[in-house]
């Protein structure tokens, strides 16, 4: 017997794995989750669940009579140094079962542990002694009584989240693993089975295969043009990534230092914790400054929109586009540019990266020394022509080919921007022969 | 005629031809190709897939999608196609054939036969599909997702 091959056909800059291996370590991998979400289903159903379910489900029930009364103290150290203490409510109690007067220890309610003794003391007197109330103990041990009943679903809950979690995510896995295993890359594709071949990415509305869809860029009318496009900035991007920073950073900060000054007002002095939000409170000012900078320059400017005469564009025709900048001020030039990129994102080690390359640039036309006021923007016409035997736009899981138009200025007192505004290109129309 | 490149002992040997010269297609043209299995036992083989991909290749992780897909499995119908087979299609209107610096898109038609022993060996034809000339690179720019 042979044993599949480790690596497969070499392809471009890297060497394909082997499907029958790569299939046996996703079907393994998948097989270790289940075993371990089974295992850890049962410990937890043993040792936690199991309990509850025999109380409701086998222990017999009897009168208690109450004749004492106590608390349990339990030492917990949170945080580690700083000793703090529990009290649960406990009852002694005499009771018949099977045929002889047994006495016990037990709680009324597994929930009624607080840290508040005096509330754990008022919790007595629901009990009083000499009082009856209903038990029901073990028949497998006697001295085992209990007197509160019922399931906590909650509980149940957390229970099987950890290990349910673990079982479905194995066994799809695994499911998906077998049902691939002895197939063919083609028959698992064709079937439908593969997950990015499900993607709407490859399957286009307009009927071309791998042509991404272009609906959200002909659905807002030019103000002359035919379409008014999308604008895609990599600025907003930029300027979305530093407000959640500063938001996420200034909101853990504040969660800290609040805790910081509740300690401190109850006589509690961290001094760690205190040392770590002077430099953190660096970090969070930084970040309010960096956002509010690259705001500041992002509505300086001035909005820039740009309409096309037709879309989706094909090799070979030609289409006019209308660049509108608004804003105020003196640009000292302001340039449109067609550009086709290609983009490929990969994994390195752990890491996913994507990498673009531009395989063509053509400027389409450019201005210098212009004068944007508030109540008149400025408004040019540039001609795209497409290449004749241009690629057309396409667009896969991990691999694309995007063409975009793309608006670079330099204003005169303000540092440079660009705006991105993507387009789709359609293969030409070719004649079958 | 191609044959399977490492078509040595043990490999069969998997005659692809194609209707059009230079395996030049237009997109959404018709695409005729006859396949001929030899230097095997046909009792030894337990299926044969023929199928029209297109994958890509280059910088990014491979993608995948199969166009046109036939298995046969039926023992009369599977000798019949070791001896020959007839394999047709319509292409689509794209992915085009692209010869790009980081990301290619290639058209192939791939005959896979599967041996009872488990084992499986593919063949493997390129084929172009448009006129779209190979790009160069004007710049990069490389960033973390």
């Amino acid at each position: 017997m042979r044993l599949p091959r480790i690596f497969g056909k070499k392809r471009g800059h890297r060497r394909t794995g082997s499907q029958a291996w790569g299939s046996f370590g996703d079907g393994l991998f998948h097989a270790v989750l289940v075993m371990a979400g089974l295992v850890f289903g049962a410990l937890l159903v043993t040792g936690v669940a199991m309990r509850e379910w025999r109380v409701n489900r086998d222990y017999v029930p009897t009168v208690c009579r109450v004749i004492g009364q106590g608390l349990i103290r339990r030492e917990v150290q949170d945080p580690p140094g700083s000793a703090s203490a529990t009290w649960t409510p406990s009852f002694r109690v005499r009771y018949e079962a099977l045929g002889g007067i047994r006495e016990s220890w037990t709680r009324a309610d597994a929930a009624a542990t607080t840290a508040d003794r005096p509330a754990a003391i008022a919790a007595l007197a629901a009990w009083p002694l000499g009082a009856e109330v209903s038990g029901w103990f073990d028949p497998a041990d006697p001295d085992t009584v209990v007197l509160h009943r019922g399931f906590n679903w909650w509980m149940w809950g957390l229970t099987l989240l950890l290990p349910g979690a673990l079982l479905a995510f194995g066994g799809s896995g695994l499911l998906r693993a077998v049902r691939r295993w002895g197939r063919s890359e083609e028959a698992i594709a064709a079937a439908g089975t593969l997950p990015v071949l499900t993607s709407s990415q490859f399957k286009s509305a307009t009927g071309l295969p791998g042509i991404p869809a272009c609906d959200d860029m002909t659905n807002s009318p030019g103000t002359v043009l035919r379409y008014r496009l999308p604008l895609e900035s990599p600025e907003s991007w930029t300027l979305l990534g530093l407000g959640l920073f500063a938001v996420a950073w200034n909101t853990v900060l504040a969660v800290l230092a609040v805790g910081a000054g509740l300690d401190f007002a109850t006589g509690r002095l961290h001094w760690f914790l205190l040392a770590m939000l002077v430099p953190a409170g660096a970090v969070g000012c930084a970040a309010i400054l960096l956002f509010t900078r690259a705001l500041l320059l992002k509505t300086a400017v001035g909005t820039t929109q740009l309409e096309i005469s037709d879309h989706p564009l094909r090799p070979g025709g030609r289409y006019d586009v209308l660049l509108a900048q608004g804003g105020s001020g003196d640009l000292r030039e302001l340039t449109v540019t067609l550009e086709c990129e290609e983009q490929a994102t990969f994994h390195q080690g752990t890491d996913t990266r994507s990498e673009s390359l531009v395989v063509h640039r053509e400027q389409l036309r450019g201005w210098r020394d212009i004068r944007v006021s508030p109540g008149t923007r400025f408004e040019g016409i540039a001609g795209v022509t497409i290449p004749a035997v241009a690629m057309h736009s396409f667009l896969s899981e991990h691999n694309a080919v995007r063409w975009r138009i793309r608006v670079h200025g330099i204003p005169a007192r303000w540092p440079p921007f660009t705006r991105m505004f993507p387009i789709i290109v359609h293969p030409a129309a070719e004649k079958s022969p | 005629m191609s044959l399977s490149p490492d078509g040595g002992r043990g490999s069969p040997v998997i005659d692809v031809q194609f209707d059009r010269p230079g395996r030049r297609y237009d997109a959404a043209a018709p695409l005729v190709v006859h396949s001929r299995v030899g230097g095997v036992d046909p009792e030894s083989v337990r299926a044969l897939e023929l199928s029209v991909v297109w994958y890509t290749e280059g910088k990014g992780e491979e993608d995948l999608a199969v166009h046109a897909f036939e298995r046969i499995v039926d023992r009369d119908a599977l000798l019949a196609a070791l001896a020959g087979h007839d394999f047709e299609t319509r292409l689509p209107a794209s992915p085009l054939t692209y010869e790009g610096v980081i990301v290619k898109i290639r058209w192939c038609v791939r005959v896979r036969v599967f041996y009872a022993a488990g084992r499986d060996y593919v063949s493997e034809q390129e084929f172009v599909m448009g006129r779209v000339p190979p790009a160069a690179p004007l710049a990069v720019r490389e960033a973390p997702c």
